[in-house]
């Protein structure tokens, strides 16, 4: 029996909801660069405990990684340093507005979900997909059903997820003078 | 930053990244291939070996970690990986099946070729998701602001 993760689970969302309004109440776009990184680090682990390690390892790569250094690279060619107010509770009425509409309207479908590993979801019912893909992977030889899943039995989209990528890598090039490499 | 302060070294930075960055594109290429067995793929193989090139970028100079990499590399490498996919994606195609089916290699008389045929895939897109990231990276430090 494993020990209960729902303390750990709770430690890790207080970090990663103090790293977001941390973040948001920062005046310094650097400071706020790098908070940003410590809450995608609470998300990444937060999803490793709750035993999704593929997405985990995708937000620590992605969220943490790359992102903070490509926001560091334009933050350090755009954004001048603001002076010595750090942090700041000044929000725009309009901001708040925003934030508590999205919050409001993402609390109130919160209900509707299943709980985390319920095996009565409709995910896992008779019939639907998730029963198939788990009993045919084993054909192809595969471990992992997220791999499978991802490249088996949706090569469509993740065929169209990587042209995605290249046509974003030409855009770049195309937008910010590509002489580069 | 720009203008302000010239670029210089640090002993600790560059040797510590000069020790860290082999491993880090080695695990890079170990997720990639290891996406079949266990947590890992291609998206999060190519993020990891890219930020091993980002972290290079930011020890030892952006202009200088560019100079290292051959002219058109990193587009090549970018074309290059989404035609693997689309390679592997033809070719069962050629074997009698259909479009992006892995069933077809699954039918090979060959043991785990499937599973072979979908690592390519993962190093495909693995290719494209390091260069592209490591591009629009390098794009974006050498832009002028």
């Amino acid at each position: 029996m494993t020990p209960d993760p729902s303390l750990l689970v709770a430690l890790l969302l207080l970090l990663v909801l103090g790293a977001a309004v941390a973040v948001a109440t920062a005046r310094d776009v650097l400071v706020a660069t790098v908070l940003f990184g410590a809450y995608s680090l609470g998300l990444a682990i937060t999803w490793v405990v709750l035993r999704a390690p593929d997405v985990g390892l995708t937000e620590a790569a992605v969220g943490a990684g790359v992102t903070t250094s490509l926001f560091l690279v334009a933050v350090a060619k755009t954004a001048p340093p603001t002076g010595k107010v750090a942090f700041s509770l000044r929000w725009s009425p309009r901001a708040l507005l925003v934030g508590a509409a999205v919050v409001v309207v993402l609390g109130a479908s919160l209900p509707a979900l299943p709980t985390v590993g319920d095996p009565t979801a409709p995910a896992f019912a008779d019939g639907a997909a998730a029963g198939f893909y788990l009993a045919d992977t084993a054909r192809f030889g595969i471990d992992n059903v997220v791999t499978a899943v991802l490249v088996v039995y949706r090569g469509f989209d993740t065929f169209g997820e990587i042209a995605v990528v290249f046509a974003a890598g030409v855009a770049v090039l195309l937008v910010l003078d590509g002489e580069v490499a | 930053m720009p203008g302000e302060r010239p670029y210089t070294d640090s002993v600790v930075v560059t040797q510590t990244v000069r020790a860290v960055v082999p491993f880090v594109v080695t695990y890079g290429l170990f997720t990639m291939l290891h996406g079949t067995k266990s947590v890992g793929g291609g998206f999060q193989g190519g993020v990891v070996v890219a930020s091993g090139v980002v972290t290079l970028a930011f020890a030892f100079g952006v202009t200088q970690t560019l100079a290292a990499l051959a002219p058109g590399v990193l587009r090549a490498v970018a074309a290059g990986g989404l035609l693997l996919f689309a390679a592997v994606a033809a070719a069962s195609l050629a074997l009698g099946g259909a479009f992006l089916d892995a069933g077809t290699y699954a039918r090979l008389p060959v043991t785990g070729a499937a599973v072979y045929a979908v690592e390519l895939v993962e190093i495909g897109i693995g290719l494209t998701v390091a260069s592209v990231i490591s591009l629009a990276f390098f794009t974006l430090a050498r832009a002028e602001p």
